[in-house]
């Protein structure tokens, strides 16, 4: 019952996560942060087998970090994602494959763009404006079909955010609670307030 | 065959001693020099910069480098094992963040890269690392400044204050006469800049300052920023000296016309020639 | 005496110096001179071909792979090209584990490798040949010319200790002395990448042993950026192309009774 969005607009990237640590039908934990900041620019969404998604994330985290500090400059968005994603379809062929799925956002400084990735357990990769993943997407993508603009000034894309989390809020048939939002720009990736 | 090529290159002499390692120092003291000095909640790393040739790009020559947000390192040595060391250890930096969700403390990090340099003493058919290195950090959820030397040995050790590299010796020296224990943010800084130019006869221009004043707060100090600190040196240095003469003078107002001839020294000046082989950093 | 110190495999002696690494670079420094200039648009790359014999067959090198002998300059991705100095078959080996480098950084990235990182790749090997027992280094220097969005271009130079550093201009191989303090007059900051065409022939010209400058001599890269697809675009001289070069700049070998050498 995990869901995650995140949409482009000019200048940022916006991902919205649920809160929820769930096992079966109980909820143990509604204030989970399922986006992990991964570089100054840089950060990831995560949904999946709930032990898979922390120990990839950190596994992500900690070699990006590494290869900030060794060349003294973070990955860009666009080799950061095919890096995340050869390093899922590795392990899908491997013994034990981690079954998570992601959203990566990222602001490229060398070329001032915002990125979205969207990602899968089987190992696509997908450049995209607008995604998400889980049930709710079957609300959600609808919306941003209609409402997404890549030209969206911050405000306008916090609007169709709301809206996509109110739909899902409505419609799907167990209430996600809070979602945690982040945003990555030209100055960095942070946490805000809807 | 194979035989003659996978036997330990470092091996006990008759008397006991391990050629290899001790030639290894002398690699070390072919390096430029590097001081490391604690303060009371700050610690100071200071290397001497070769002047990098005009057309070379300045940002390729790094003898300073990060390990992790906490821990920085400089080494005194041949800059390519530098290289290849460093990358273990910031390897392992992660990889302990990984396995255990802490940064690396000061001490373990010391400890990993020695323990590394002491199995490249040991183990078949490899040199040692030609370098040493002065490791600065603050540990996790602590104050407490840090300083940490490793030798090409494997040694490591823990200290106030302590130089690496070309002269090391005078500087160590002048740092055991000079250093005090709490001293604050700006006397570190000075006492590194003052102990450096010991042995750099450049000045400013030749001095790399890195401060380090709490987990992950890192400054590398503008050049105009150590040549304010070097030209309140040298001021102080003159008013000492003038002291000195007119104490000298007055002594020697009364005595003989030839005393007056002497001059005072103005502190060990070390003449050694920089290693003409390039690549010894 | 120092025979203990200087056989077989890199140990340090008494002085704490690696003499095999100081003896490959005794090896580079008669080999073939190659040069590079960075431009503010384009990097350049030249480099003196020893010609071994006036029976050997250079044919193919008309045709074939990127233009070039394929014996000093070499297209390492499609960013990076490189000029190499000294034991030709250590050159040969190193140039097939960069491009292997490069592709795997392709594979894993989905872009080309960074210049710096590709030259610190060949360095950590290199270094590598220096600390482990029963290998000798590699007896090449590299001039590395590239091109990334994180430094735009780039001009790198690697020694057999596994030692980089970043240049402007330099050059390796017999007479860089020559060569370097040549550079140090002329060049300047704000070069386009046509005066450092201009200006690499007319170093080469001035260091080469020869006293006539061909393509059977030369070899000639240029690494500058695609106008309309903004991609780096290496383009290695064929020897036609080199010889016209020559010949714009005057330094053709067909007049050599005339004394054309315009400086």
């Amino acid at each position: 019952m995990e869901c995650q969005v995140a949409l482009t607009g000019k200048g940022y990237v916006l991902v919205a996560a649920d809160t929820v640590a769930a096992r079966s039908i109980v909820k143990m934990k509604h204030d989970e942060d399922k986006i992990k900041v991964l570089g100054s620019h840089l950060l990831m969404s995560y949904s999946g087998e709930p032990g898979d998604t922390v120990q990839f994330a950190e596994y992500i985290e900690r070699n990006l970090r590494l290869h900030q500090i060794r060349y003294l400059q973070p990955l860009r968005p666009s080799p950061a994602a095919a890096w995340i994603r050869r390093q899922l379809a590795d392990s899908l062929r491997s013994r034990s494959p981690y079954s998570v799925n992601l959203l990566v956002g990222g602001y490229d400084i060398a070329t001032s763009e915002p990125h979205l990735y969207w990602v899968d357990y089987l190992g696509t990769l997908a450049h995209v404006p607008y995604a998400a993943q889980g049930y709710g997407s079957y609300f959600v993508l609808s919306l941003l079909d209609r409402y997404h603009n890549p030209e969206a000034t911050l405000e306008e894309g916090i609007e169709t955010l709301k809206r996509c989390i109110a739909e899902m809020e409505k419609r799907l048939i167990v209430g996600l609670g809070k979602f945690k939002v982040k945003i990555v720009d030209k100055d960095g990736a942070r946490e805000i307030e809807l | 065959m194979s035989r003659s090529y996978d036997r330990a290159l470092t091996v006990f002499s008759p008397d006991g001693h391990l050629f290899q390692v001790e030639y290894a120092w002398e690699a070390v003291r072919k390096g430029t020099c590097a001081v490391g000095v604690r303060g009371k909640d700050v610690v100071v790393l200071g290397v001497e910069k070769k002047s990098v040739l005009q057309l070379q790009d300045p940002r390729t020559v790094r003898k300073v480098v990060m390990l992790d947000d906490h821990i920085c390192l400089a080494f005194a040595g041949l800059s390519a094992d530098g290289r290849v060391l460093i990358d273990k250890a910031r390897i392992e930096c992660q990889s302990h963040r990984l396995t255990v969700e802490d940064p690396v403390s000061v001490e373990y990090i010391t400890r990993h890269i020695a323990g590394i340099q002491q199995r490249y003493t040991q183990s078949g058919g490899v040199r040692p690392f030609g370098i040493s290195t002065l490791i600065i950090g603050f540990d996790p959820q602590d104050t407490r400044p840090r300083l940490y030397q490793t030798e090409p040995s494997g040694i490591y050790s823990a200290w106030k204050a302590n130089a690496i590299g070309r002269s090391s010796k005078t500087v160590r020296e002048f740092l055991e006469k000079n250093h005090k224990d709490d001293m604050s943010r700006d006397e570190t800084i000075k006492l590194t800049i003052k102990s450096l130019l010991e042995v750099v006869q450049t000045g400013a221009k030749n001095i790399e300052i890195s401060v380090m004043e709490s987990f992950g707060k890192v400054t590398t100090l503008d050049l105009s920023q150590i040549e304010a600190t070097v030209q309140e040196i040298e001021r102080e240095k003159e008013q000492e000296a003038e002291r000195k003469r007119s104490r000298l003078a007055a002594t020697a107002a009364g005595q003989a016309a030839m005393m007056a001839s002497s001059t005072p020294s103005t502190g060990g000046a070390s003449e050694a020639a920089p290693g003409s082989g390039s690549g010894v950093q | 005496m120092a025979r203990r110190y200087d056989s077989r495999t890199t140990i340090f002696s008494p002085e704490g110096r690696l003499y095999q690494i100081e003896y490959a670079r005794e090896a580079i420094s008669h080999a073939g001179t190659v040069l590079g200039i960075l431009a503010k648009d384009g990097v350049v790359l030249a480099a003196e071909k020893k010609v071994t014999g006036k029976l050997l067959d250079l044919s193919s090198a008309k045709e074939g792979g990127y233009g070039g002998s394929g014996e000093k300059i070499f297209l390492l991705n499609s960013n990076v090209i490189a000029g190499v100095a000294g034991i030709t078959a250590d050159a040969n080996s190193l140039v097939n584990y960069a491009r292997t480098a490069a592709q795997r950084h392709l594979f894993s990235y989905n872009e080309d490798i960074p210049v710096e990182q590709l030259a610190q790749r060949l360095c950590d090997l290199k270094q590598g040949y220096t600390q482990y027992g029963g290998l000798r280094p590699f007896g090449v220097s590299l001039l590395y010319a590239g091109y990334d969005v994180h430094y735009n271009f780039q001009l790198y130079h690697s020694d057999p200790s596994g030692n980089y550093s970043g240049w402007k201009a330099t050059c390796i191989g017999a007479n860089n002395g020559t060569a370097q303090s040549l550079l140090k007059q002329e060049y300047k900051d704000d070069i386009t990448v046509e005066e450092a065409i201009g200006l690499a022939v007319r170093v080469m010209g001035k260091t080469m042993d020869s006293t006539t400058l061909g393509s059977e001599k030369l070899e000639f890269a240029v690494l500058t950026l695609d106008k309309t697809t903004k991609q780096p675009h290496a383009k290695i001289y064929k020897p036609a192309e080199i010889d016209a070069l020559l010949s714009k700049h005057g330094l053709a070998k067909k007049e050599e009774d005339a004394e054309m050498r315009a400086v």
